[in-house]
């Protein structure tokens, strides 16, 4: 009897339970204070908004090959940090969170990613951003999302996660060249930057969010 | 103070939080930002972690993306109201006026079927740009670099197809 009532109690959990049970287990993850993530996130979100890359006109621009400040960013970002975070490992700062090699799950997924992005022009991080600007379109783009997490988690074990195959295992390009990883580390972080700086720069500039700024401080009038 | 950030300083403050939080003064995790999602799919709709597989695997890091989406969202709207000056409320954006229609609906429809199919995809492939081509090719992941790979081709393929470039500058 006490089985039951327990199991109704779980299963009816209000929302407002839930949202504290997840406060609670970032408190019991030892992965930062909730303090800390959440200004991770105000970082995240304010870097993104300040370089405008939650723009259709920079993603969607970017799939029309009209706009490259998305991979320009993208790719210094990568550069930069693959050096530092190699050294700040070795030195016993950081450690490797390295996702499975999932082929199938990878292309399958890939593709799937790569055809909404250029339709929807954002991707999950910097759609919620968008939202936060009066976004309404990408909004609509989030409960079709919402939904898609729902089918995903629902059909997981029936469906995706046999479509998902098995994991090759979880290997970075340093080790294949094993002797060499240092050299490895310092070609690939120079290369990614490089590409960064040679990709020609190209902008599709909204002329609504222009309009609104004073003509001096217009990026497409300097 | 300039509305808009140049790439190359977006690029480097971008590197700096991710090393902050794979920093074991950080969050010793990389940033992730898919997750939240199948997170607070399981929230809205009420579905009890124990039932399902998939919400019981992604319980730690999907909690942990969802209080960073709360500051995200915070991040982004004071800096949309106070420094780009970018808030406002829109139905379409000004490219897919000039590049695919005029159509409200069509718009909304679009993004539904979008952020329907974005989520699936990403799910399936353990990430999105930010968990896997910004920490992934960081940590130099081959995982990531397929992924990356892939979808660089897929949305350059669907550009040139899906929308009406030609003869627009």
């Amino acid at each position: 009897m006490a089985d039951i009532v327990f199991i109704n109690e779980h299963n009816s959990s209000s929302m407002a339970d839930r949202l504290i049970g997840m406060v609670e287990s970032v408190i019991h993850q030892e992965h930062g204070s909730v303090a800390l993530v959440f200004l991770i996130g105000v970082i995240f979100g304010g870097i993104i908004q300040y370089t405008r890359v939650d723009k259709f006109e920079k993603i969607a621009g970017f799939a029309m090959l009209k706009d490259t400040i998305v991979p320009k960013m993208l790719f210094l970002a990568v550069g930069l940090t693959s050096i530092a975070l190699y050294f700040m490992i070795e030195a016993g700062g950081a450690s490797y969170h390295v996702k499975p090699i999932i082929l199938q799950g990878l292309i399958i997924g890939g593709i799937l990613f790569g055809i909404s992005m250029a339709i929807l022009g954002k991707c999950p991080g910097t759609g919620p951003i968008s939202i936060a600007e009066g976004r309404i379109d990408v909004l609509v783009g989030a409960i079709g999302g919402v939904l898609g997490g729902l089918v995903f988690t629902l059909y997981y074990d029936d469906f995706f996660k046999p479509l998902m195959g098995e994991s090759l295992g979880k290997g970075t390009l340093p080790e294949l060249f094993p002797g060499y990883e240092h050299l490895t580390v310092l070609i690939f972080g120079i290369s990614v930057t490089l590409i960064a700086i040679f990709i020609p720069k190209l902008e599709l500039f909204d002329e609504a969010d222009l309009r609104k700024l004073p003509d001096e401080t217009r990026p497409d009038k300097k | 103070m300039s509305n808009r950030l140049p790439w190359w300083m977006g690029g480097i403050l971008m590197s700096g939080l991710l090393l902050l939080t794979f920093s074991i003064f950080g969050a010793d995790r990389p940033i992730g930002s898919s997750t939240y999602v199948p997170y607070f799919a399981g929230i809205i709709f009420d579905l009890n972690p124990e039932n399902y597989s998939y919400l019981k695997h992604i319980e730690a890091s999907g909690s942990w993306e969802g209080i960073m989406l709360l500051g995200a969202l915070f991040g982004g709207f004071i800096t949309s109201v106070f420094i780009t000056k970018s808030f406002r409320f829109s139905l379409i954006p000004t490219a897919w006026k000039t590049y695919k229609n005029n159509s409200i609906a069509s718009r909304l429809l679009w993004s539904f079927f979008a952020g329907f199919i974005m989520i699936i995809g990403a799910r399936l492939a353990g990430g999105c740009t930010s968990g896997h081509f910004m920490s992934g090719m960081s940590q130099m992941a081959i995982s990531a670099m397929i992924f990356g790979g892939v979808v660089m081709v897929t949305l350059v393929v669907t550009g040139r197809l899906f929308y009406n470039v030609k003869g627009k500058k």
